[in-house]
């Protein structure tokens, strides 16, 4: 197996003797359960959640664990070889400042913070084995040399754009290859049939998430779209059996459904909101506070965090392996939205369709600072949205918390426009 | 009727009382420690002036960095449409003004109006001091002049310096290095302004510039900076007779509208 930083080059792990730093980030996540914990109508199982996310013992497990950054890397092939899937991008505030401590300050903080997270030693992202990531933007390429010096970590290429024609067989091999690196370092093997009820298993949580999704879209709102991030964050970002996760996100669902139900049809004077844009990981929800303090409803998003982090459902064909992994890379790589590769016309579609479907009245994006990749498609997507007469609203910010008055007035005014 | 509007900024509050033939008062104060206090007092002050009781007022409307902050409010509306409603009153009929400067001392912002007068679009710097009053005034300081001073100096420099920074931190270093080159004061003060003015004048552009335009805020009050955004936008900006008391104005408009409207406040 190739490493990616060769000895002679490698340096030994550092970590953070500030002990701010760790209480930093638990005020971030406290300070969030109890913003939410003000909301009215909430799911009574949603606790459950919120422990899941707040949980900061990693130190024993049932299972290996895999940490992997971004959608690209499907969580089946860790769940298939018998192992947690773990999400490590990193929405911590406090973790980004620990990141500082080494990177450059001038690199996005999802980039920062998911690095921050390996300088404290008990850290879940140190309780992993492995680590599995895509060239999904500069940072990210870069972030797997470095990670690789504190754990074996894996690089998989994605193609420079999301053309199936011309990358489908170049991308499955790089999806082979990172089997191949997860069998090595988790000594098994791959075998067909657990690899089917891996995917049965996401199949699953789609149909919960696209049943959420409805219900969300339904007038009045029952939900808060925060309740609704932490319920399809926790599936991703902490070590969980999936099937634990589905009973209660079952409860969840069922829930929501009676109410909605009960609330009837009658149409609300919220303005309804599409959101779109940079990722938004827990408990980095300062843009969804605001957006729903001001009497905003978020009623659909684009969102690799969001709804579209597991909304496409594997499309099974045959059961064979290569088959399972062929139709796992078409869902994880060719149906992402993520603007390295996915063409501003594939976004833009998406983003109107939800508009029209959601009935919405506008759309805000969300940018932060210094992910280029977002930035750059904005002034396109506001040019075409506003030629269509969609609200738009872009909100270009941070982790950090001492926007938040400035980002209220944006988003007051935006919504007295609305 | 009479309605009132307050506007608490991040240096200065101001009131204005608006009755049916117009406006009955309008003051301003540098804020204290406690901008909510000043505003207050501010607020009981220009009532005692225009020599009426709080209870004539019908609606008070708060506006401003701090609207949330002062509790003695009927209700709330941000400064963008304040000072799209400002703008309009205190120059010229909607339909003729389309694009609002408005420099405070903590943000500036472009606000693009409809045939209506109605707020379309807007753009504001982001979360620092860049590009703000602030800067001006703590370059002042580092100069070692008062504000009137520094602005008269800068309208008098004819050199053309380059001032790279509008990051107020960055800027007061940039200016040692200025001084210590031995460049003349005036020509440092220009240079800020200039510095300033092209930042705006960027972003008017990229929200679409449409005439007229009417610069508001404390930063109006500043005539080299005026002089400069013409210049940066290539364009006459209107400035209007009190801009630093439009946004409150405004405000005030709002909350007579609402009334207007009979709708509860």
């Amino acid at each position: 197996m190739d490493e990616l930083i060769n000895e002679p080059y490698r340096l030994q792990p550092g970590f953070s003797d500030n002990p701010g730093n760790l209480k930093r980030q638990r005020f971030a996540e406290d300070a969030q359960v109890r913003l939410q914990a003000a909301l009215r109508e909430r799911p009574p199982n949603i606790g459950w959640f919120e422990d899941l996310m707040r949980n900061r013992d990693f130190s024993t497990k049932q299972r290996p664990r895999v940490g992997y950054l971004c959608n690209m890397i499907p969580q089946e092939l860790a769940w298939a070889l018998g192992a947690d899937a773990v999400r490590l991008d990193c929405g911590n505030a406090g973790a980004a400042l620990v990141g500082e401590e080494m990177l450059s300050g001038e690199i996005c903080p999802l980039a920062k913070a998911s690095f921050g997270v390996f300088m404290n030693k008990d850290s879940m992202a140190n309780s992993c084995d492995v680590v599995a990531l895509p060239t999904s933007c500069d940072a990210k390429k870069k972030l797997g040399q470095i990670l690789d010096d504190i754990k074996p970590a894996f690089m998989l290429a994605l193609p420079p754009e999301q053309d199936h024609r011309r990358y489908a067989d170049v991308t499955l091999q790089e999806m082979v290859r990172l089997v191949g690196f997860l069998e090595t370092h988790l000594k098994t093997k791959l075998k067909s049939g657990a690899l089917l009820a891996a995917v049965k298993l996401g199949r699953r949580r789609s149909a919960i998430v696209r049943k959420l999704q409805a219900i969300r879209m339904r007038t009045p709102r029952v939900m808060s779209f925060r309740d609704v991030m932490l319920v399809l964050q926790g599936s991703q970002f902490r070590p969980v059996a999936i099937s634990h996760w589905i009973t209660e996100a079952e409860k969840v669902v069922a829930w929501a459904d009676t109410a909605a139900q009960q609330a009837g049809t009658t149409k609300g004077l919220k303005p309804r909101l599409v959101l779109t844009g940079a990722p938004l990981i827990w408990p980095n929800y300062k843009v969804l506070n605001v957006l729903e303090e001001c009497g905003a409803e978020i009623v659909a998003d684009t969102l690799c965090t969001g709804e579209q982090s597991c909304f496409d459902p594997v499309v099974l064909d045959e059961t064979g392996v290569k088959p399972l992994l062929r139709a796992l890379t078409n869902r994880s790589v060719f149906a992402a939205i993520c603007p390295c590769f996915t063409s501003q016309t594939t976004r833009l579609n998406r983003i109107i369709s939800l508009v029209e479907e959601s009935a919405a009245d506008g759309v805000v994006n969300h940018s932060l600072r210094l992910c280029q990749l977002f930035d750059m498609e904005t002034y396109r997507i506001e040019k075409v949205l506003k030629a269509r007469k969609v609200a738009f609203l872009n909100i270009r910010t941070d982790y950090s918390l001492e926007d938040t008055e400035q980002l209220r007035v944006r988003i007051e005014a935006f919504l007295e426009t609305v | 009727m009479i309605t009132a509007g307050v506007d608490i900024g991040s240096t200065t509050s101001k009131v204005v009382l608006l009755n049916d033939d117009g406006i009955m008062a309008r003051e301003v104060i540098v804020n204290g420690a406690l901008p909510a206090d000043s505003a207050w007092d501010l607020f009981q002050n220009t009532l005692i002036n225009a020599g009426i009781q709080r209870k004539a007022v019908a609606a008070v409307a708060m506006t401003g960095y701090g609207r949330r902050l002062a509790n003695f409010g009927d209700m709330i509306i941000t400064e963008i449409k304040s000072c799209g409603l400002g703008a309009v009153a205190q120059t010229c009929p909607a339909g003729q003004i389309y694009t609002v400067i408005d420099v405070g001392g903590q943000d500036t912002k472009v606000i693009s109006l409809n045939d209506d007068g109605d707020v379309e679009d807007f753009a504001m710097n982001d979360k620092c001091a860049a590009g703000t009053g602030r800067f001006l005034e703590m370059l002042a300081h580092k100069l070692g002049l008062t504000y009137p001073a520094f602005v008269e100096v800068a309208l008098q420099s004819t050199a053309m310096i380059q001032m790279n920074s509008t990051c107020a931190v960055f800027a007061e270093s940039e200016v040692v290095s200025l001084l210590a080159r031995g460049i003349d004061k005036a020509d440092i003060a220009a240079a800020a302004h200039e510095a300033i003015a092209q930042r705006i004048g960027t972003m008017v552009r990229r929200i679409g510039s449409k005439e007229v335009f009417c610069f508001t805020g404390g930063g109006a009050i500043n005539r080299a900076l005026a002089k400069t955004l013409e210049e940066a936008l290539n364009k006459k900006v209107f400035i209007p007779p009190s801009p630093q008391t439009v946004v409150a104005q405004g405000a005030a408009i709002a909350a007579r509208q609402k009334l207007e409207q009979g709708e509860k406040t």
